[in-house]
């Protein structure tokens, strides 16, 4: 651990007179390059920013850009559309089960329930899905934003039900969308960005209307907050 | 202005703190953290809607109500109906692990034609077009060459639809063949033939007796419908169950009471417990006096006195005599007899383990006498003939000429004439019927459903030689088993969960209940329906054989057939027959005396008294020398094992004890008296030698079993392309020969003599 | 830690089995298996190795033939309370990775799979054999990948696994009240899979504090007892038995000094 501190306790003493100890990287310390042809301490400073800011620039901007793979829905859909179709906002298509579990995002069957050959509006996506999904009884192969990982039990019951939640207080504001947005999927955990969080550094809550973040952490500290407790490992896994 | 060393020092310091105060690494620790928590080829199940299916369980004749439940598409899980008149919600072992026979490796996927030599599992993929009619090609030649009767079918049942389809395209072809698979359900049937003249199969009304007397019926083993056994275990209603068998098996360790007679000797033993009751006049006087026949003596038509059931147990099965044959004392004999006698219901029942081999007639009939003495019959919580309803209506149908002649052709198995004219079936005499046939085989053709008699049956090797001499074989398994391999066309038929079937009422159930099978899932593969497939065929071949099924397919089929009862059974899944409630005993008899004959009349032509004393004495009548083979091998059933057609599914190999098999070592039990007279301790590797066969094994001591008598499970020991259960242990069916019972034929071998020898 | 969530006690579920009962026949095995996900290998005799979250020994009473006897003991996860009924299981003392903990809203001692890193401490510490490690990744032949239920994870290789009492059935059972607008898991809705695939209804499943569940009257039969008592692992599961010789194998030292809660 100390040969790792070393160099960072080098680095006023360096800028200031351009002599102090370097370390050799095998934990020895050697003495400074002080002859006439040493860079000055500000150079050394100049290089030391430009590493920092370069680094900052790749981990905050370069690095999110890089680590998301964006794809784009298979269906233009518009929230906005149904929801002025629809009697029971959004329950008319999220609907709780009776046996109490979460239909979640509908599936072929469900739009069939409205939709039909004929298309009912002008929009030309409308006419794509039924070419492309409905009349080849193909489901669409929606990518869900917040899907959480296998491992993960989440219950809508206990939280819309349970604790009176509405849904846009996690999911954001998506009755008023007229698209959806971009899915981000992460290229090494496979995930969501909606579940880390559009914040890259995973602090805050997100956008006001936009989804809140929905790690494990995200989970306990709500829990901690409204229940008093983080609770037990299996009221969240399975 | 000199960039050197020390400002790329610098800028490689300024990196790392810029990145440690980025959310890179963080990020990416936490990404990789996750990255190896979701391996991409450990499968993550699809959630879905969750249903359910109700339908019944066709993986033995059981026919339990089962629920499947479904995720989406998929069915994730089976589970016990509770609203079911046979099982009340309980299932067995197998029921639950259904769905791994259903998505398991075995499927047979398309119609198949064999390509390598017989036995070699080389097949290859074909059309149903091309399949069918290969079959009808095949078949047309021999109707064209005047031998339909040469065809034969080997099927697991002869109740319900599909095996009336079967043996309807028989009749109307012109083979009298049909063939169905060996079970206790033959010597039951024949015993409820002689003694009441009924056709039907034995019920015990097990749910309403006091008292159950077990001849070495595998009650817990699987016997009957498994989750009507188990189910009843649970009812929470006092019985007394006394349990006799030289094996401490499950059905022994939950009986009251265990009595472990020698193997074979279960007859004896029953007519030693008639002598106790008829001694001390414990039997139903009313029913005995009123109601039966031969139980005094009698004279027959030619004047001779014939002995009758009284003086035949009192004069020849003392107690003390009987212990000295049963090696149970006389003092247990009587107790137990009284005991018997003396409860307010009580029922006997005979046979060994689940029922899947026949037990000798004579044994039966003697076990039989023991409900008769109790005047249980059609009596709650006793037996009753079990008739199958008539609720199959069937159109006329008519046959040419070709067909009659066939029809009128002796069977090839010697079942219902000659010197067994009583039997039905007798598919154990098939192979020695082929194999000592001079010339062509006398079967042709073969059909094969619902069977698997290469592996079921005793001595296999003769009738794979049998099978070897059949130039054509058909078989509508829809797993590729011992049978199927040995087959030359492959029509896999739909499996378990995807079919619509009616099944008929289990074994063993005292009321007659059909039920209704219906898909759980689509069919996954290239499958066909058997019914279907039957009719087809028999439409291919026009003319009468044509005209016999006017049906479009087996749906249209099933429900005219049904007609009346379909609703019933559509709406509820099940159907019972009300009107078979037991008659009473005035009316219940169909024998030449109107009544239970004791001394069943038609036997009077055989010699002495109806018993064959040799035959109940149990080792006496097993092949082999005492002397070369000095132990006795019996086979025993575990309901954790199934011994049926079907092998053991993975779930089931894997609760099997590590006494029964390790690696794939069978391990034969013994008692650990007897494997220190011969040397042996656990684990010792032996040869376990039989007239039959022999075989490597390892030992494992059990003070459950018989000292002198070793035992090896049903159910292991398969040969059929599925890693979990290919060469696992011994198929005890190969070390056990053929016995040939007297009065009917069939086989009812339950053991042989064996000897080990250490390697 | 784990012990913040909520420490007052609202249920502890338990199980009471009835030995004299059991005939050994395996179902709830099969059952839990098909429930749980539980892969199976080719060759499963080596039991050590075996991956079971249920598993039914069989005991025998050691006698000569033909006065031996046999019982089967059905052994899931006895989901212990610890001394004093702190949640402080054996195995939950000694995870270094937090991957199980004692639920004190059910007393169920959960396993995280996602969260275990495989040393098998939790296994050394378990007097029961309850925890099974996987050394192989589970594989599914042919279409068996369909028959996965999604209500349970798929465990991965290198993890620990065991019995979690069907915890997902009481996940599934909440949100059914939930929806129906009710606070309370009622008794049958909330059954493990092997009590309920019991086809002799030997195995009875419950809340151990609800008077109105039938484990509550069932426990203190004078016949039941738990195992390895004196170990004061403070097990959820219990027996019953009228046989002498069963007990005394089932090492019942105190059986009749409860420990306080």
């Amino acid at each position: 651990m100390s040969t790792q501190a070393e160099p960072q306790a080098a680095i006023p003493a360096d800028t200031v007179s351009g002599s102090g100890p370097v370390s050799d990287g095998t934990g020895n310390i050697t003495g400074g390059n002080t002859g006439p042809g040493a860079s000055s301490g500000w150079m050394v400073l100049l290089f030391f920013i430009i590493g920092l800011a370069g680094s900052l620039l790749v981990g905050w901007i370069a690095f999110p850009h890089l680590l998301y793979e964006k794809k784009e829905q298979p269906v233009r859909f518009s929230h906005v559309i149904h929801m002025d179709q629809v009697d029971d906002g959004c329950n008319s298509c999220h609907y709780f089960r009776d046996d109490g579990t979460f239909a979640g995002v509908p599936d072929l069957a469900s739009c069939e329930d409205c939709h039909s050959d004929e298309a009912m509006g002008e929009d030309p996506a409308e006419q794509l899905f039924i070419d492309d999904y409905l009349s080849k009884e193909k489901e669409i192969p929606w990518l869900i934003y917040s899907r959480q990982p296998p491992c993960v039990f989440f219950s809508h019951a206990a939280h819309v039900k349970g604790a009176d939640m509405s849904c846009e207080s996690c999911h954001g504001d998506y009755a008023n969308s007229k698209t959806l947005k971009t899915y981000e999927q992460n290229r090494i955990s496979g995930y969501s960005r909606d579940i880390w969080g559009y914040s890259i550094s995973g602090l805050g809550s997100g956008a006001p209307d936009g989804p809140r973040p929905m790690k494990m952490n995200d989970c306990a500290a709500c829990h901690l907050k409204e229940t008093g407790s983080k609770g037990a490992c299996f009221q969240c896994h399975k | 202005m000199k960039i050197d060393r020390r400002c790329f020092l610098s800028f490689g310091l300024g990196v790392t703190a810029g990145t440690l105060f980025s959310p890179l690494p963080w990020k990416l620790m936490d990404d990789a953290s996750i990255w190896t928590q979701n391996w991409s080829w450990t499968p993550v199940p699809e959630p879905g809607e969750v249903s359910e299916v109700n339908t019944v369980c066709t993986l033995c004749p059981g026919g339990c109500g089962i629920r499947v439940r479904k995720v989406g598409k998929r069915a994730v899980k089976i589970e016990g109906l509770s609203d079911y008149p046979v099982n009340h919600g309980s299932i067995c072992p197998r029921g639950f692990s259904g769905l791994q026979y259903l998505y398991g490796p075995t499927r047979i996927k398309s119609p198949m034609k064999r390509v390598g030599p017989r036995g070699s599992g080389k097949f290859k993929k074909i059309s149903w077009d091309e399949a069918l009619a290969t079959v009808k090609d095949k078949l047309q030649d021999l109707r064209t060459k005047d031998m339909p009767h040469t065809l034969a079918c080997i099927a697991g049942s002869d109740r319900g639809t599909v095996s009336y389809l079967i043996d309807r395209f028989l009749t109307a072809y012109g083979s009298p063949n049909y063939i169905r698979d060996a079970s206790s359900r033959d010597a039951d049937e024949l015993a409820l033939y002689l003694t009441q003249g009924q056709d039907g199969s034995m019920g015990f009304d097990f749910e309403n007796t006091n008292f159950i007397l077990s001849f070495g019926a595998g009650l817990m083993e699987g016997w009957g419908a498994p989750g009507r056994m188990l189910n009843l275990v649970g009812s929470n209603v006092d019985k007394t169950v006394v349990q006799i068998e030289p094996r401490l098996s499950d059905s022994a360790a939950r009986a009251d009471k265990w009595l472990a007679a020698r193997p074979g000797t279960e007859g004896t033993l029953a007519l030693g417990m008639g002598h106790v009751i008829v001694r001390e006049g414990l039997y139903n006087r009313d029913f005995i006096d009123n109601f039966s026949f031969g139980f005094e003596d009698w004279s027959d038509e030619a004047g001779n006195t014939r002995q009758g059931y009284k003086a035949l147990v009192l004069n020849h099965y003392a107690p003390s005599h009987v212990a000295d044959i049963t090696g149970i004392s006389a003092v247990e004999i009587e107790s137990v007899a009284r005991a018997f006698a003396g409860a307010a219901k009580a029922v006997a029942i005979s046979g060994r383990g689940q029922g899947r081999a026949s037990d000798g007639v004579d044994e039966c009939l003697a076990v039989l006498c023991l409900n008769a003495l109790k005047g249980n019959i059609n009596r709650p919580g006793g037996i009753r003939a079990v008739a199958e309803p008539d609720y199959l209506t069937w159109p006329e149908m008519n046959v040419d000429l070709t067909a009659s002649k066939g029809r009128q052709q002796p069977r090839i198995d010697g079942a219902g004439t000659g010197a067994y004219p009583n039997t039905r079936y007798l598919i154990n005499r098939l192979p020695a019927a082929i194999n000592s046939a001079k010339g062509d085989s006398p079967v042709q053709a073969l059909f094969v459903t619902d069977a698997n008699p290469l592996y079921t049956m005793n001595d296999p090797e003769a009738a794979k030689k049998a099978f070897s001499r059949i130039p054509f074989i058909v078989n509508f398994s829809s797993v590729m088993d011992e049978t199927a391999m040995y087959s030359d066309i492959l029509l896999p038929d739909h499996f378990f969960l995807e079919k619509t079937r009616d099944v008929p009422s289990p074994p063993g159930v005292p009321v007659p209940v059909i039920g209704l099978a219906k898909p759980a899932v689509e069919p996954l593969y290239d499958t066909r329906h058997l019914g279907d497939t039957i009719i087809t065929l028999a439409k291919s071949f026009g003319g009468f054989v044509e005209t016999a099924f006017p049906w479009e397919d087996y749906g249209t089929f099933l429900e005219q057939t049904l007609a009346d009862v379909w609703s019933d059974l559509d709406e509820n899944g099940f159907w019972i027959d009300e009107k078979a409630a037991p008659k009473p005993w005035l009316e219940a008899f169909n024998t030449g005396s109107r009544k239970y004959e004791f001394y069943p009349a038609a036997l009077a032509n055989s010699d002495g008294h109806g018993y064959h004393p040799k035959v109940l004495e149990g080792a006496a009548s097993l092949p082999g020398g005492e002397k070369d083979y000095p132990l006795v091998l019996i086979p025993y059933d575990s309901i954790r094992l199934s011994c049926g057609i079907l092998a053991p599914s993975p779930f089931m190999m894997k609760i099997i004890d590590d006494t029964v098999l390790v690696k794939n070592n069978g391990l034969v039990e013994i008692n650990p008296e007897t494997a220190a007279r011969f040397g042996l301790s656990e684990g010792s590797g032996v040869v376990l030698k039989t007239p039959a066969g022999r075989a490597r094994v390892r030992v494992h001591l059990f003070s459950g079993i018989m000292p002198g008598v070793v035992a090896l499970p049903h159910g292991l020991g398969h040969r059929a392309p599925d890693k979990y259960t290919n060469g696992k242990g011994i198929n005890i069916n190969a070390l056990i020969n053929d016995v040939s019972d007297p009065v009917s034929g069939m086989n009812m071998a339950w053991g042989i003599r064996a000897t080990l020898e250490k390697v | 830690m784990t012990e913040n969530n909520q420490h007052k006690k609202v249920r502890r579920y338990g199980m009471v089995i009835d030995l004299d009962k059991c005939t050994g026949c395996g179902a709830c095995m099969v059952a839990c298996y098909s429930e749980n996900n539980v892969p199976f290998r080719t060759d499963e005799t080596k039991k050590l190795d075996s991956l079971n979250w249920l598993r039914v020994f069989k005991v025998s009473n050691n006698k000569s033939f033909p006065d031996v006897d046999i019982c089967h003991i059905p052994m899931p996860c006895m989901q212990c309370d610890g001394m004093h009924g702190h949640g402080h299981a054996p195995c939950v003392s000694v995870c270094p990775a937090v991957a199980t903990d004692y639920d004190h809203e059910t007393g169920i001692v959960s396993q995280i799979y996602t969260r275990c890193f495989g040393c098998r401490y939790c296994m050394a510490a378990c007097p029961y054999h309850a925890r099974t490690f996987n050394w192989w990744d589970p594989v599914w032949p042919a279409d068996m990948k369909k028959s996965l239920n999604p209500s349970v994870s798929v465990r991965m290789r290198g993890v620990v696994e065991k019995c979690s009492f069907c915890f997902h059935r009481y996940q599934q059972a909440k949100e059914k009240a939930f929806v129906e607008e009710r606070m309370q898991v009622e008794e049958t809705e909330y059954q493990t899979a092997c009590a309920e695939a019991c086809p002799v209804k030997a195995i009875t499943f419950g809340d151990l504090n609800n008077p109105d569940h039938k484990v509550h009257s069932l426990k203190k039969d004078k016949n039941a007892f738990r195992l390895l008592e004196s170990l004061h692992t403070n097990p959820k599961v219990y027996y019953l038995t009228k046989r002498d010789w069963v007990r005394r194998q089932c090492d019942n030292i105190d059986s009749h000094t409860d420990i306080k809660e």
